[in-house]
Order: C-alpha cells, then sequence, then structure tokens
C-alpha cells in the first residue's frame, strides 16, 4: 500500500508538472509558410516568376525575408529543378528565365511549375504549383479619321487561334504607375482583337508615349505584356525657373538689378572708405 | 571762456576711482558668466535656449536689433546735427561716437551668438546670395562699423597728441601709446584740411549708410509673410525707432558720465534741454509711426491682424506692450516738454524709461508674431506655445550689455570724453574769430 | 502494536511527502528545461531577426534594430543633385475627403527619415477656419513651392529649387540663421536645436549608406545635423527607385497622391488618374495661394466624404507628432 501511494503521488505530481500553463506557452509552433506565384511574360523580353513568400502570424500578414525557394518544371515522369532564389527584405523574389525554353510543356502543352520551400526553424515548409500555356500579343498604334487607336491581337502560340473574350488592359507607361487607357475590361473579339481609342493630350518626352497592352494574371495564360511605342504624345515643356535669374535662384543666377545696384552702393561707400584710409596715411606722412 | 591749462586738467584721462573699479570688476563677471553659458550653447546646441521651432527667434535678435538701433546715435547726433550746424553738440559728439561704435560692434557679435553653426561663418562669405535679406546686413554692418570707427578716430587725432605731450613726463609709456596712434599730428595747416575733409566725408557719407542700416534691419521682418511683420511700414519705422533709442541711449550715459567724472562745466543744463527736446521730437515721430503700425490693422480688424493685435492690447503682451507704449514714449513726451522736465535728473529718468522702452519694444517686435504662425500649432508640446528666454539667454545677452558697456568704459578711461583741442578752439572762437573745425 | 503502526504511517507520510516535495521540484525544473530546449527565438521581445546584407551574408540582428525599407543601391547619378531629375515636375494631390487621420503617413516618415526631435516633417492639423464651417483633417508637408521664400532668404545657398520641383536642404551648409523657418508661411521646417539623437540607428543607416555619401540632400534627416534646418523632401531617394513617397504608400486610405505633372498623372498606389482631370472634377486648390509662394501640393475639398471626420479624433494628439521609445 505504501509503494502503491507513493507511486501514486509521484504520477500525479508529475502530471501536475506537465499540466502548467508554464509549458505549454513556451512550446511554439512553426507558422505556415505561404507561396504565391505569378508567370509574367513580357514580349520581346523577359519571361520571369515573381515568387511571394509571407505568413499569417497573430493576425497579422508578414512578409518572410531571406528563405531559399527551389523551382521545378514537373513533366509526367520527372520533376527538372530550374534553380533557387531566396527572397528579399520584402519577402518577394524574382526567378527570370532566359527563355521560355528552358522549360518543358507537358502533352497537353501547358507547362507546369512548382515553387517549394523546404521550411526551416520558424516556418514549414510550402509549396504553391501553377500552370500555364504560352499566349503572345501583338500590339500596334493604329491612326483612323485622325483618332489613334492602340490595336491588339492575342494568339495561343501552340494552337496559332485568337484567344476569345479574355479581357486585355490596354495603358500608358507613366513615371510610378502606368495609366489606364479605355475602359477597365477591354475583351476581346471573335478574332482575339482590341481596339481602343487613345485619348488626346497625353503629354510625353518629346511627344514619346509607350503602351502597355496586358493580359492580368488569366488563370490560362499567366500575364503576358506587350509594350508599343509612338510619338502621338503632347511634347512635355520644361517651365521651371531654374535657368532663370529669380529671386530664388543660386546664387550664379541672380537677378540683374542685385547685381548692379547693391554692387554700385558697395564699391561706391568702400571706395570712400578707402580714400578715408588713406587720407589717414597721408595725415601721418606730412 | 576756460583757461586751456583748466581745460586740460578737467578732461584728460583719469584713473579710475573705487567706483569705476567696482563697476568694470561688474562687467567682466557678467560677461564671464555669459561666456561660460555661450560655451554650453556651443557644446549642447541651442537646445539651452528657450526657442523652439516655432518662436524659432528670440531674445538674442530683439537684441541685436536694440544694439543696431541705438548705433544710430552716431549719424544723428554727429552727422545731422553738424550738418545743421548745431554748435551745442560739441561736448557730447565724442560720447555719441563710442556708443555707436560700441553698439555696432555689439551687433555683429550678437548675431553670430544666434547662430547655430558659427562653425560655418565663412559660409556667409564664401556663398553669399546677395537675393537674401542677411546678405545684406552682412554688408552693410561691417561698412558701418569702419565708418563710426573712423567717425571716431579722425576727430580724435588732435587730441590724442595733446595726451601724448601730457603724460610725456608721468606716464611715459602710455604717452607713447597715444603717439602712436596720433599718427604724427601736429596741427599743420596740411594736417588740419585733410583732417577736415575727411571729417566732412565721413559726415555725409555716414547718413545713407546709417539709413540703410536701420532700414536692412527692418527688411529682415517686413521680407517675410508673418503677421506684424509683413509691414509697409517697417524701414521708416526702424529708422525712427533707432532715433528715439540712440538719443535715449546718449542721454543716460552723459548723465552717468557728467556725474562721475564731473562735467557739469562742460555738459551744461543747455545741453540737456537741447537733447531733451531732440528726446521729444524723436519720441513723437516714432509715436506717430507706432499709431500707423498698430491702429490701422485694428481698424481693419483682419482676422490674422486681428488676433495678433489682441494679444498685444489686451492679452498675454498686454502690460509689456502698454509699459513700452505709455512708460516709454508717453511720458517722456509728456515730461520733457516741460522746461523742468529737462533738468539732468528728470531726463536721465526719462531715457532710462526710454531705453528700457526700446528693449522691449524690440522683444514684442520679434516674439508674438512667431507664435502666431498662419496655420494652427499643433503636434508639438505644449511649451512650444510659449516663449520666455531661458537662463542662458539672459546670461549671454546680458554678457553681450556688459560688453557693450565695458567697451565704452574703457574708450572712456582712456580717451578724452569731451573732444579737447575742440572745446580749446572754440574758447578762442569769441577771442580770434577764427573758424576751427575738428 | 498500535505504536508501531503509528510510527509506521507517520514514517510513510514522511517519506511520500518528501517524494511528492521532490518529484514536484524536479517536475517544475524539467519542465523549465524543456521549454527552454523548444523556446522559440521570436517568441519574446529581445527576439533577433535573421537577414541578409547587400553582400548575400545572412546576419542575426536585433530585431528592435531593423526596420524594413528599400533603398538603391545604385548612385551613379545621372543628374547633378542640386538641379534635380530632368523633365519632371513633381507635386502631389491630398484628398482632403478621405483623411481620418489615421497617422500612417507620419509614422512612416518619422521612420524613414530617423526624425527623433519633437516636430514630425508630416503634420495632421485639425482644421476649422469658422464654427459654422465644416471641421477636416488637413495633412500638410513642405509644399515645394515654385516661388519658394524659404530659397529666398537663405544667406548661403544652403536650401535650393530644383529643376523638378523639389526644395532640398545640404545640411552640410547651413548656417542655422533659421531665417528660412521665419519665411516659411506653412511652418513646415523643424530644426535640430541639440545633436539628434539618431545613435541607435547609425547600424541600419550604416547598413544601407555604404554606397551613398554620407549625407545627401535626396535624403533628408540620414544624418539629421546639429544646428541645421530639416523638412519633408517628397523622398527623392524613393523616386530614384521608381518608388512613391513613403507617406504615400504608407496611406491606408489612399489620401496623397504623388506623380509627375508634365506626365499630367498622379497615383496614390492603387489608383493612377490624370492630374489636370481630378483637380477639374474635385475643385483642386493649394494652400494660401493668395501669398503667390505657388505650392506644389493640390487640394481636394473634403465634400462627399468617405470616412467621418470624427472617427479621426481618437488618434489626435494636440501635443505629439513624434513617438518616443518608452
Amino acid at each position: 500500500m505504501n509503494s502503491r501511494l507513493l507511486l501514486f503521488v509521484i504520477i500525479s505530481a508529475f502530471i501536475f508538472n506537465i499540466g502548467s500553463p508554464d509549458l505549454y506557452a513556451q512550446k511554439a509552433k512553426k507558422n505556415k509558410a505561404r507561396l504565391n506565384v505569378q508567370y509574367v511574360k513580357i514580349m520581346d523580353g523577359e519571361i520571369y516568376f515573381d515568387i511571394k513568400a509571407s505568413a499569417r502570424i497573430k493576425k497579422k500578414t508578414v512578409k518572410i525575408s531571406g528563405i531559399e525557394i527551389n523551382i521545378f518544371n514537373e513533366l509526367e515522369d520527372e520533376r527538372i529543378d530550374l534553380g533557387k532564389t531566396v527572397t528579399d527584405m520584402d519577402g518577394e523574389s524574382r526567378f527570370v528565365l532566359k527563355s521560355l525554353n528552358e522549360i518543358k510543356p507537358d502533352s497537353s502543352n501547358t507547362y507546369n511549375i512548382v515553387v517549394s520551400f523546404k521550411g526551416n526553424e520558424s516556418f514549414k515548409k510550402a509549396k504553391k504549383s501553377i500552370s500555364f500555356k504560352d499566349a503572345i500579343i501583338e500590339a500596334k498604334i493604329i491612326t483612323k479619321d485622325s483618332v489613334n487607336y492602340i490595336s491588339a491581337i492575342l494568339t495561343d502560340t501552340e494552337t496559332k487561334n485568337p484567344i476569345v473574350d479574355e479581357s486585355l488592359t490596354v495603358q500608358v507607361q507613366r513615371l510610378f504607375k502606368p495609366l489606364r487607357i479605355g475602359e477597365e475590361f477591354n475583351n476581346t473579339d471573335e478574332d482575339g482583337t482590341i481596339m481602343v481609342p487613345v485619348e488626346e493630350g497625353i503629354p510625353g518626352i518629346d511627344g514619346n508615349l509607350t503602351f502597355e497592352v496586358v493580359l492580368n494574371e488569366s488563370d490560362d495564360f499567366g500575364t503576358v505584356k506587350a509594350m508599343v511605342t509612338g510619338s502621338i504624345g503632347v511634347p512635355i515643356v520644361d517651365e521651371s525657373t531654374f535657368d532663370q535669374r529669380t529671386m530664388w535662384s543660386p546664387r550664379n543666377k541672380t537677378p540683374v538689378f542685385l547685381l548692379i545696384f547693391p554692387n554700385l552702393l558697395i564699391i561706391g561707400i568702400w571706395g570712400f572708405i578707402v580714400y578715408l584710409i588713406l587720407n589717414l596715411f597721408k595725415l601721418s606722412k606730412s | 571762456m576756460k583757461n586751456y591749462d583748466k581745460i586740460l586738467k578737467d578732461l584728460t584721462p583719469r584713473k579710475f576711482n573705487k567706483l569705476g573699479i567696482i563697476w568694470t570688476s561688474l562687467l567682466i563677471v557678467v560677461i564671464i558668466a555669459g561666456l561660460i553659458a555661450y560655451i554650453d550653447q556651443l557644446i549642447k546646441g541651442q537646445v539651452v535656449t528657450n526657442m523652439r521651432d516655432y518662436a524659432l527667434w528670440g531674445i538674442y535678435i530683439s537684441n541685436f536689433v536694440f544694439f543696431v538701433a541705438t548705433s544710430f546715435v552716431g549719424t544723428v547726433i554727429v552727422a545731422f546735427l553738424r550738418l545743421t550746424h548745431k554748435g551745442w553738440r560739441t561736448p557730447l559728439v565724442r560720447i555719441a561716437e563710442i556708443i555707436s561704435l560700441a553698439c555696432i560692434i555689439m551687433a555683429g557679435i550678437t548675431i553670430m551668438i544666434d547662430m547655430a553653426r558659427p562653425d560655418r561663418l565663412l559660409n556667409l562669405f564664401i556663398h553669399a546670395r546677395l537675393q537674401s535679406p542677411i546678405t545684406w546686413d552682412v554688408i552693410i554692418i561691417p561698412t558701418y562699423i569702419v565708418l563710426s570707427f573712423l567717425l571716431l578716430y579722425f576727430p580724435l587725432l588732435p587730441d590724442l597728441a595733446i595726451l601724448k605731450k601730457y603724460y610725456k613726463e608721468t606716464k611715459p609709456k602710455l604717452s607713447k601709446w597715444y603717439g602712436t596712434f596720433a599718427l604724427n599730428w601736429t596741427g599743420s595747416k596740411v594736417q588740419k584740411a585733410i583732417q577736415t575733409k575727411s571729417i566732412k566725408t565721413i559726415a555725409y557719407l555716414i547718413i545713407p549708410v546709417g539709413f540703410i542700416l536701420q532700414t536692412v534691419d527692418a527688411w529682415l521682418f517686413s521680407t517675410t509673410y508673418r503677421v506684424g511683420w509683413s509691414s509697409t511700414n517697417m524701414g521708416a519705422y526702424f529708422i525712427s525707432g533707432a532715433f528715439v533709442a540712440g538719443v535715449g541711449a546718449l542721454i543716460t550715459v552723459v548723465y552717468v558720465i557728467r556725474r562721475t567724472y564731473k562735467l557739469e562745466d562742460y555738459i551744461t543744463y543747455l545741453h540737456f534741454d537741447k537733447m531733451g527736446r531732440l528726446l521729444v521730437l524723436a519720441c513723437l515721430i516714432y509715436l506717430y509711426f507706432n499709431i500707423n503700425e498698430y491702429l490701422i490693422p485694428a481698424f481693419l480688424a483682419d482676422k490674422e491682424e486681428e488676433s495678433h493685435l489682441r494679444l498685444l492690447f489686451f492679452g498675454k503682451y498686454a502690460p509689456l506692450f502698454w509699459f513700452v507704449i505709455i512708460g516709454g514714449l508717453i511720458v517722456p513726451i509728456i515730461v520733457l516738454t516741460f522746461k523742468k522736465g529737462r533738468k539732468p535728473l528728470p531726463m536721465f529718468i526719462m531715457a532710462l524709461l526710454v531705453v528700457l522702452g526700446s528693449w522691449w519694444k524690440r522683444y514684442l517686435i520679434v516674439t508674438p508674431t512667431l507664435l502666431h504662425p498662419f496655420l494652427p500649432i499643433q503636434g508639438v508640446p505644449e511649451s512650444w506655445r510659449q516663449y520666455f528666454p531661458s537662463l542662458h539667454e539672459w546670461l549671454i545677452t546680458g554678457a553681450t550689455l556688459a560688453m557693450a558697456l565695458l567697451i565704452i568704459t574703457m574708450l572712456f578711461r582712456y580717451l578724452p570724453i569731451i573732444p579737447i583741442q575742440r572745446t580749446a578752439d572754440e574758447n578762442e572762437l569769441l577771442k580770434t574769430d577764427k573758424n576751427t573745425e575738428s | 502494536m498500535e505504536n508501531n503502526n503509528n510510527s509506521s504511517r507517520r514514517k510513510f507520510l514522511d517519506k511520500g511527502l518528501k517524494l511528492g516535495l521532490v518529484t514536484a521540484i524536479g517536475g517544475l525544473g524539467l519542465s523549465k528545461i524543456v521549454s527552454q530546449l523548444n523556446a522559440k527565438p521570436d517568441s519574446n521581445s529581445h527576439d533577433k531577426m535573421e537577414l541578409m546584407t547587400t553582400d548575400g551574408t545572412l546576419i542575426q540582428v536585433d530585431s528592435t534594430e531593423v526596420h524594413a525599407m528599400d533603398h538603391s543601391q545604385e548612385h551613379d547619378k545621372k543628374y547633378n543633385v542640386r538641379e534635380g531629375i530632368p523633365n519632371r515636375k513633381f507635386v502631389m494631390v491630398v484628398d482632403l475627403a478621405k483623411c481620418k487621420n489615421a497617422l500612417s503617413c507620419q509614422s512612416a516618415c518619422n521612420k524613414h527619415h530617423y526624425i527623433t526631435g519633437d516636430n514630425a516633417w508630416v503634420k495632421v492639423y485639425k482644421m476649422q477656419e469658422s464654427k459654422d464651417t465644416a471641421p477636416y483633417w488637413m495633412p500638410t508637408t513642405c509644399q515645394h513651392c515654385d516661388q519658394p521664400a524659404c530659397v529666398t532668404v537663405c544667406p548661403v545657398d544652403a536650401t535650393f529649387k530644383r529643376r523638378d520641383g523639389l526644395v532640398l536642404i545640404d545640411n552640410t551648409r547651413c548656417i542655422g540663421c533659421r531665417f528660412c523657418m521665419a519665411a516659411c508661411p506653412y511652418s513646415t521646417r523643424v530644426f535640430n536645436w541639440s545633436e539628434p539623437d539618431q545613435g541607435e540607428i547609425t547600424l541600419t543607416m550604416d547598413m544601407e549608406q555604404h554606397q551613398h555619401e554620407a549625407s545627401s540632400p535626396e535624403h533628408a534627416g540620414v544624418p539629421s545635423v546639429k544646428g541645421t534646418v530639416d523638412k519633408c523632401d517628397f523622398c527623392p531617394h524613393a523616386i530614384d527607385n521608381g518608388e512613391l513617397p513613403h507617406c504615400v504608400t504608407a496611406c491606408p486610405n489612399g489620401v496623397f497622391y504623388f506623380g509627375d505633372k508634365y506626365e499630367d498623372t498622379v497615383t496614390n498606389g492603387d489608383e493612377t488618374l490624370r492630374l489636370g482631370k481630378l483637380l477639374e472634377d474635385k475643385a483642386g486648390y493649394r494652400l494660401m495661394e493668395s501669398l503667390g509662394t505657388e505650392p506644389s501640393i493640390y487640394y481636394l475639398p473634403p465634400t462627399d466624404r468617405l470616412v467621418d471626420f470624427e472617427d479621426g479624433i481618437e488618434n489626435y494628439n494636440e501635443f505629439q507628432s513624434v513617438e518616443k521609445p518608452e
């Protein structure tokens, strides 16, 4: 009976300790990491994947920086390692492909990509996969009845068929964010084309404007962007007073009257002062 | 008519008596205290003052403006009165010249104290922009310093020669100094001619320079958009204010010097009478400008002006404002209009009131406007909504005033307070009818 | 027999209590050890963050010392810092109908410019012109005027107006006369009355500065210099990177629009609009237009308010605009 009671005491004491809130609070869980990947293709330009890593900690979205992401090309029977990249301070990373030929499509001509994170002591492992087909946009500027239009055709590369009823965005490149031209949704017609009028009086350096026709984050084709430049803008005129002589210019552009009168006054007065000092010398010599 | 020897005995500089030594020591103590406070300011930054982002200029600037204003006395008494041929000014001119010189030198020093980066002083010359009113100030102040000095020096030459002879036996070393500075003055015709022409030139020159000095000082304020500063009146207002401050300071110093050095024979009731009338004139003109400056915006009562004026007339600054106007202007005008009021002692008291009023008037010009910006004062500590100078600021300002007084005292110690040669010549005037100017 | 039972019971109780005590202590001790082993580095206040420096090495830095920022490492300037970016004129539009005094703009600016004084560079004023007119929140920064009073009065050319519209300060030249502060009608300039207390953050500043010069007018406040003036710089260091100024990106309500007037386009990060049309549609105006300073910030009046004025009262602190560390 003694030993059983003893055992009971020991076990209950242990259980009591295990149940202490202290212990539970300090047993930390790994947070779940979330990966997001966008496929972007610039016509006659770069092709890349924009990868974002984040996690939800205490109801706030936190960016995960400095973690290694592996990118794979998934085919039916194998998984090709395309490379790795590390997220920057904002938890983002851009993985650039030199050309689409670097990756292989599957039998349905769809490219399948997987990005994965092995996990570390703070975060669990995660992965995200995307699939897309290759599409191209050809854009050009047309003038009809002295109105400028942006015309673009969206084509599926594999089938060479136009892609119908997809929404394209047309915008003009600006310093920070592009300015949208036309409607929010310009749907391609049965020929896969759109024609969007360009409003008058958009200013550009030397009258040059660069337009972008973008298929934004479509499920089938990812993001495709085509650019076209034309001199259909209003040339920018430098209206700054920087080159003029003003009251707020630096000293090398002092207004003329300030250069003349004060200096005349100064020279005049100090001329007399010099004369007076010379008089002192004359006086002492005589 | 006075005997030449008597003149010499009365007017040559004497050693300090006990009072003089105590006075000088006191001044030196105040200056050292200020110096220590200034070094602390250099080390810690201007955070030791009570100036902050809204009250960004304080008594350093108002003190600076006071010094500039007081230095106008040289222009008024010496040049102006000379050109109007007022003979009674003779015993007062040197005092005026010395006050002028001391004040404009201290103005230059005071403004450097307000600069938060005095180590970059040379930038004011290397990178100067002519568009800035401060650059105009940087040009005009040294110019006025030089002219004030020359205004003192040229008439001093004969007296230096006299002193050299006077002290040859008793104080040979001192005599030698006087000799060096006397520039071999012999009183020859040639020298007298050069001297006369030069003094005439200075007199003509210092008047426009003095006017420009006061105007540029005023433009430091009226070239901003601020309520109370953006006034078309400002230039003339400052000139007349300088007239008041200068004459007030002169009377105060004259009274003290007269008593200390027993110059009752030379500075007579006549002089006080004349100076009193001059002060009344100055105060009347200044009062006129004040009425324009304060009453007309009150008439219009545009929102910004109205709240600023309310503060001055009835609000926080009311006691100070009314002291300055009534005590510093109206009372002196009334008292000095009466002949009895122009006796030395009442004159001294009134002049003292005028000087005090002048100093605090400039405080009222600088501070209330700054605490009245266009956009409300928000987002800063509550203490930033008021300004009263800190101990450091008082010590440093006191030191600048003490330094000015010390310069004046030391110059009076070694230079004849009243021009000896000229006084002698004027006493001969009645006998020989020779028109000697010096 | 009784005695024997009593004594053995006592002995048992004695032993049991002793053992229980030992177990309790041992259990607690064990739990503490286990918790130390399992302790996550980021679960208490003095944690460390793993960061990558600009040359790719991973380092451990105290997370209190790290502030997220993005600054260009390339500094082969294609333009003179005193002349500015060619073919641009920067303007800002502030939509007063959207402002509810969230003060995110103020905290972002304070953070990115290491402001340690008592006066922030972005101030959101509680405005009410007269008792019958509506109150509103008005964020103000330096207006980067086209006829700047501050530049006109500077005696040493320490503050200057650029071709691209920005008014900047060269803290290595300023003599601390404060005439520019007296001249500014918008009360937007602040002064460093004492040595700025930016000590703890020099680590971060060093990290991002090893490719800049020691201090540039293009990144005001890095570092702040004792006895000189500071103010909003319209973040040219961010513009160089193709990014909007920090107040613009920080605002959760899209109040600030920023852009190039020559391009006639402004954006708040979400909406990108034609400037001319925006000002016409919403009756934009400028502050204190009658003074003739020609400011570069346009305000859209607070009509058709999207948020109530009262929503901003709780955030309003009349006597503080810079948060100090405890």
